[in-house]
């Protein structure tokens, strides 16, 4: 492999997106059909009437925080690629917060260069930005947590958590085990706490974790359950996402409440797309739904989210991603933009991961797109075609959950799982033995 | 990774950035002054369906032709004895659907002819031909895709009126109805013109439809209504006014409808799909929790 310098790396995939970023103005202008995400035009949209002075909710469609038709204003009078480039530049962040979170944790440099090779010359998240959309700035905000929380910057990690789940709701699925991760054993006020390395993580390390744990486990169950960081974080994190969102509605009122985040809470789209749940909703939508129905449409995600936090929140970033995976997974919509939430902390998590590309990986990712593939095969028969082809398309979304629930337990399975702390008396532990 | 290093590092990506914008922003500004858009009307007074809307909640067949044939009575061309005379006649030359699928256009010919009987002397006026197309439950135009400069350039104006909801299936949502207005030109009245075509491509979009035993719905959509206006500079101010066919001269060279099949669910899957679907989830969920809590670490062997 060709060694490449961080800066190097950056700096090319900076240049390859303004590339298509000009393309994809060529292409709206002289293509049919358009490479601009349609997504962008609604925010653009919205940052125009709010530019004017007005609601940007009169823009049908616009389900976002108002921060973010704040953020696309200049479209309007600089160039309408401005949000374009500026989600393209998240894009760069994620990419070098990849690599910061991972030399935090003492990755070597060839794998710190291929997780960030991973997320920057990935098909599908450089032109999510470059489309318009704007889940990059999603992503990086989440990675500039972690390496908050990772350097026991709680007040600043909350604060930006507070405002990511104002902005984005989904989130607050990370809520408990950022709470179970501030373990009173590892922050402690007025010491940094101790990262474990990744050379540290192989081998007896998991003896010597699977023993702190156990300490820990009877440490916080008697009196550490409301420590000072966990209270802390609770505090600033809900004080910024209740004066984010009491600001926008003291300015746009329910209709706010209502597109930005009731509409996410409680979203149903007959209309095809991955979930196994959608042919389930047409079928059902002249009708109301029982209370019984809702209920077990909602457990198995509950139960999931549940089961893998307490399972895997000390290793809080391993934590996420399977969380993120199995969140899109059952939700009961699923649309292709959602697959960047777990794009993001997939680069995270493969230094920890003693699964070979050759031939596992290339199967697991070869399985993944094939299910993809065959439910668009099927949605292009039924959308593009005419042809009524609900039931192949229903058996293609059952498909494509086997997929990623097997996909999500492989990787469980080839994780070196560890917290990502270790206490001061960890080196005295590790010299004796 | 050295604190001198992540500096450097996001220093150089802060220059990276930069550049970007920079580069990007002069070569997008120039991209965007030569590119035309397409202004939308924003005098909502100009459209005849926005006085439609102002006077009745949804569109229906009934009402509609109801507010054609009195409400806009006013509003045709005066001093004309029997509007007829002037000889405008507005046809549907042909109606079709072209493509496949969800998303198709509906193509109209529309003719205008002006017969040379009995026109008046008028002074310099500026006619627009005005093409309603009513759209059944079924099927919507979506008002955004329309503000496409690329497909659009050749109207004056175009609006969508009524239900503009892109989301909802066809029986959560009402009728919408598309008003286009096309230059026609000046003084159009004073020659006789044996036939000007204008031809219409209107994007629509199928919506989810009620369930239905044959897999399939069919949606219905009719030939357009359409007017001539014409505007006059009078003493003070601009006047117009509207030409209409008359009824029993409007021709129709071909079949008044055309027919959209559409993919609709069907009642006898609700059953098994809901409960292959819970159960599907539930297997997948056990899976998950037996793994999670098998491989999680905590229950890792001591070497």
């Amino acid at each position: 492999m060709i060694s490449l310098k961080p800066r190097s790396i950056l700096l090319i995939s900076a240049i390859f997106r303004v590339g298509l970023i000009l393309f994809g103005e060529w292409q709206d202008t002289h293509v049919e059909v358009r490479y601009t995400d349609v997504d962008y035009l609604v925010f653009s949209d919205a940052a125009s009437l709010m530019a004017s002075g007005q609601s940007p909710y009169k823009r049908t469609t616009y389900r976002y925080s108002p921060l973010l038709a704040f953020l696309l204003i200049p479209n309007s009078f600089t160039s309408r690629c401005w949000g374009k480039f500026l989600f393209s530049a998240s894009d760069l962040f994620v990419g070098l917060f990849i690599r910061i979170i991972l030399k935090q944790r003492k990755v070597p440099d060839d794998l710190c260069t291929y997780s960030m090779l991973i997320w920057l010359f990935n098909p599908f998240t450089f032109t999510i930005g470059t489309r318009g959309n704007c889940e990059p700035i999603v992503c990086a905000m989440i990675l500039w947590i972690i390496i908050c929380l990772n350097n026991g910057n709680v007040v600043q990690a909350a604060f930006w958590y507070g405002l990511i789940v104002h902005f984005r709701i989904y989130p607050i699925i990370y809520a408990l085990p950022i709470i179970i991760f501030l373990d009173p054993c590892f922050f402690r006020s007025g010491t940094k706490p101790l990262l474990s390395d990744w050379t540290s993580d192989q081998g007896k390390a998991r003896q010597i974790n699977s023993e702190l744990t156990d300490k820990c486990v009877v440490c916080d169950a008697l009196k550490s359950t409301f420590t000072r960081s966990r209270i802390l974080f609770g505090l600033i994190s809900g004080t910024v996402f209740l004066l984010c969102t009491g600001f926008f509605f003291r300015l746009y009122g329910w209709e706010f409440l209502h597109e930005a985040l009731l509409y996410h809470l409680t979203r149903t789209d007959p209309r095809h797309n991955f979930s196994i749940y959608f042919y389930h909703i047409y079928l059902n939508y002249e009708r109301e739904l029982s209370v019984l129905e809702k209920l077990i449409s909602f457990l198995p995600q509950f139960i999931v989210q549940l089961v893998l936090i307490l399972c895997f929140a000390k290793d809080l970033v391993f934590c996420f991603f399977v969380q993120t995976v199995a969140f899109v997974a059952f939700n009961k919509v699923i649309t292709a933009q959602y697959f960047v939430w777990f794009f993001c902390l997939l680069p995270l998590i493969l230094p920890w991961s003693n699964m070979k590309l050759k031939w596992k990986g290339l199967c697991c990712i070869l399985l993944w797109m094939g299910a993809q593939t065959h439910w668009l095969l099927w949605g292009y028969l039924l959308e593009f075609k005419g042809k009524n082809v609900f039931l192949q398309l229903w058996m293609a979304s059952l498909l494509f959950l086997a997929a990623n629930t097997f996909i999500l337990i492989v990787l469980i399975r080839h994780h070196n799982y560890g917290p990502v702390f270790r206490q001061h008396t960890d080196l005295k532990t590790t010299k004796t033995t | 990774m050295s604190t001198l290093q992540c500096n450097r590092l996001c220093f150089h990506l802060k220059l990276a950035i930069l550049w970007m914008f920079f580069s990007g922003a002069v070569f997008c500004i120039h991209v965007f002054a030569s590119t035309t858009e397409v202004e939308t009307n924003s005098d909502a007074g100009k459209f005849i369906m926005k006085s439609y809307f102002e006077n009745y909640e949804s569109l229906h067949d009934s009402s509609f032709e109801d507010f054609m044939a009195h409400q806009l009575s006013s509003s045709l061309c005066q001093g004309i004895p029997d509007n007829w005379n002037v000889g405008v006649r507005l046809s549907v030359r042909e109606l079709s659907l072209i493509g496949e699928g969800s998303h198709r256009h509906l193509s109209s010919s529309i003719r205008l002819q002006i017969g040379a009987a009995s026109i008046p002397k008028l002074p310099a006026h500026l006619c627009e031909v005005i093409v309603i197309q009513r759209l059944p439950l079924g099927v919507f135009a979506d008002p955004f895709e329309l503000q496409n400069p690329h497909k659009h350039k050749a109207f004056r104006d175009i609006a969508v009126f009524g239900d503009t909801n892109l989301e909802l299936p066809s029986f959560q949502s009402n009728r919408s109805a598309v008003e286009f207005h096309i230059d026609a030109g000046s003084n159009i009245l004073f020659m006789q013109n044996n036939g000007t075509e204008f031809n219409l491509l209107l994007p629509l979009h199928a919506r989810y439809q009620p369930l239905d035993e044959s897999g399939y719905s069919v949606v219905e959509i009719g030939e357009p209504d359409m007017l001539m206006r014409c505007s006059v500079e009078g003493k003070q101010h601009k006047q117009s006014c509207l030409f209409m066919s008359p009824p029993n001269e409007k021709t129709k060279s071909t079949s008044a409808t055309v027919a959209w099949k559409i993919p609709a669910g069907m009642k006898a899957h609700a059953g098994f799909v809901s409960v292959i679907t819970f159960v599907t989830a539930l297997l997948s969920t056990l899976s998950i929790v037996y793994a999670s809590m098998f491989w999680s670490g905590t229950k890792v062997s001591k070497t």
